[in-house]
């Protein structure tokens, strides 16, 4: 995997404060992700990370500081604009009734569209490649909410290909799915990543995936920033015990080397 | 769906020349359904000029439409029948595409502009008219009024929510059954012969439509339809969910706000013209959806001429074909109505199919 870390496509959060409502979930905090790499934000549940990327994507509007893009505040840039720059595979969509495939896909050319230009040959070409990347080419004229929840995620991942942007945020992608399509949803996230140099976010619940996909770990506990950086320095065990409440050891994952958390036995 | 469906078949595919596979198998259908049913009304619109104290042959009536041939027949179609007819034409399509709108929306079949207070503020502004003793010619005006205030109410109380969609229908309702209720005080204590007019304003009449309603509401209603076929792209993004749509550069509370304004103007303009008719906004959306699978452009265009066909239908049965004299539009698209809407509440209650990933 490839570790260089691009000048341009580099988010960043500073003095960012997230609430809903009354409740702060994010607290003054200042992040810079790394561009051409794949992160993932980790942390015990409700510690923020779905709200993190809520704002990092402006789902959100900060209740206080900015998020930026390559030094741009994206809370000035216009909607599309935005979108044409980064795009986002939610944790809940909602599939439209009846939708196949290939309709779902092609909705991921909106902000590339305006309103009254047809259907490009530039277009089409982009739902193809998207189709053909995540593998859901023969799934074309299904509807999406008969396929199987793998194939399900895949569809909505070739929906956010097509969208054609250097950035890509995903909120848990792996949830709801067993473990083989996990890994086929990591392993098609990080060859975006690798062959075409998109920048990859994501927020992710399993730790062991995190460190071995991720090339760099955000980590959040309470809405704070417990740690960020390279997997193989910030997944230490007094880091796992303090944010997690987990005493454990930390030893290389057997096939790639990079760091496993072990909890110890507890009886 | 796909933003292009009325565009000509896409450029440089490999795939296939012409619109290949289930996209284009489905609009293919649609093409020919909206081909029947442009037939259809055109008969049907043919038929209602036709009928009446004076019978004229069909075709001679579109030809009187246009000013063309005898001239009693010119006076007869022009004059007393084509304003009622083409009311309820424009008023149909109206009511069709304001439903197909806010079922979308809504996420929820059972969305139609009653649910929204539009047809309950209609009536309001109508009756309130005919309570001040003021010129009838102004009713039409007063019912648009009266679904704008209903709609207004609805923004008031449903924009702290950032327009959520469950607030907005319980809101809707609330306003519904409030307006409802106000129009019933009026007509109890209204002199009968007042009551009988006002009655026709909580049913939906063509009764007494003149040329001059007809290019106002028409035009207008003409122009918010070509609104909706514009947003087309920007509904079907908001249909992925608020997240979804958000990361694709549509801001979801705002378009949805949007969105229902345009809904809103086009159910009270229909109202305005043909009064709170029911069951057309509700059922035609339904129908199409039947017929021609989720919705695309060239279906909302299919809703849009099933909605006009059916008014225009149900007033040519009130008209000429069933016996009881004077009756409104509005009870016969009610009586079969009630129905439809029962055999949907039952078929909503089956264990859903749709999942939310």
């Amino acid at each position: 995997m490839t570790k260089t870390a691009l000048s341009t496509d580099r988010l960043a959060a500073h003095g960012l404060q997230l609430r809903y409502g009354d409740r702060t979930v994010v607290r003054e905090l200042d992040l810079e992700l790394p561009g051409g790499a794949v992160t993932a934000i980790v942390g015990p549940n409700a510690c923020g990370k779905s709200t993190l990327l809520r704002g990092l994507v402006r789902l959100l509007d900060p209740a206080a500081g900015t998020v930026t893009l390559d030094g741009a505040d994206i809370h000035r840039m216009p909607a599309r604009a935005l979108a044409r720059r980064m795009g986002l595979l939610p944790q809940q969509p909602v599939t439209p009734e009846a939708v196949t495939v290939e309709a779902l896909v092609r909705l991921g050319r909106y902000p590339h569209q305006r309103m009254l230009t047809p259907w490009s040959a530039a277009d089409q070409a982009a739902v193809e490649e998207a189709l053909r990347r995540t593998g859901t080419d023969a799934l074309r004229d299904r509807p999406v909410d008969q396929l199987s929840g793998g194939q399900r995620q895949r569809a909505w991942i070739a929906l956010a290909l097509a969208q054609d942007t250097d950035l890509l945020l995903l909120d848990e992608p792996t949830t709801f799915l067993d473990l083989r399509h996990q890994l086929d949803v990591l392993d098609l996230v990080t060859d975006l990543h690798r062959d075409a140099g998109r920048t990859v976010v994501m927020v992710l619940h399993d730790l062991g995936q995190a460190a071995r996909y991720a090339d760099h770990l955000v980590v959040l506990d309470g809405g704070e920033l417990a740690a960020a950086g390279p997997p193989g320095e910030v997944l230490t065990a007094e880091l796992v015990e303090r944010v997690f409440q987990v005493p454990c050891r930390i030893v290389p994952d057997p096939e790639t080397g990079t760091p496993l958390v072990v909890p110890l036995a507890r009886r | 769906m796909s933003p292009d469906t009325l565009a000509p078949a896409r450029p440089g595919t490999a795939a296939a020349g012409a619109e290949p596979g289930a996209l284009g198998r489905a609009r293919r259908r649609t093409l020919v359904l909206i081909a029947a049913a442009a037939v259809l009304l055109v008969l049907m619109t043919g038929v209602a000029l036709s009928t009446g104290q004076v019978a004229i042959a069909l075709p001679d009536a579109l030809r009187a439409l246009f000013g063309f041939g005898a001239e009693g027949d010119v006076l007869v179609v022009r004059e007393f029948r084509a304003p009622r007819v083409l009311s309820a034409l424009v008023a149909g399509a109206g009511l069709a595409v304001a439903g197909s709108l806010l079922q979308r929306l809504f996420r929820n079949p059972l969305a139609s502009p009653d649910v929204i207070g539009v047809t309950g503020g209609a009536s309001f502004g109508a009756v309130l008219l005919l309570a001040t003793g003021a010129s009838q010619a102004l009713t039409p005006l007063a019912a648009l009024g009266g679904g704008l205030l209903a709609a207004a109410l609805l923004g008031a109380f449903a924009w702290r929510s950032r327009m959520a969609v469950t607030r907005l229908v319980l809101v809707g309702l609330a306003v519904q059954a409030g307006l409802a209720a106000a129009v019933n005080l009026m007509i109890v204590r209204f002199p009968a012969e007042l009551a009988g007019q006002a009655l026709q304003w909580t049913t939906g009449s063509l009764y007494g439509r003149t040329w001059p309603e007809l290019w106002g509401a028409g035009g207008a209603i003409a122009a918010v339809v070509a609104a909706v076929f514009l947003t087309n792209r920007r509904v079907a993004v908001l249909d992925l969910g608020d997240d979804s749509a958000g990361g694709l550069g549509v801001d979801p509370h705002r378009t949805r706000l949007g969105l229902l304004l345009l809904a809103v103007v086009l159910a009270s303009l229909a109202a305005a013209l043909a009064g709170p008719v029911g069951f057309v906004a509700l059922a035609v959306p339904h129908l199409v959806r039947l017929l021609a699978g989720p919705p695309t452009p060239a279906s909302l265009a299919l809703t849009a001429l099933t909605g006009a066909l059916l008014l225009t239908a149900a007033d040519h049965l009130v008209l000429h074909v069933l016996p009881v004299h004077g009756l409104p539009v509005g009870a016969v698209t009610a009586t079969l109505g009630a129905p439809w809407l029962l055999v949907l509440m039952i078929r909503q209650g089956r264990p859903p199919q749709r999942s939310s990933r």
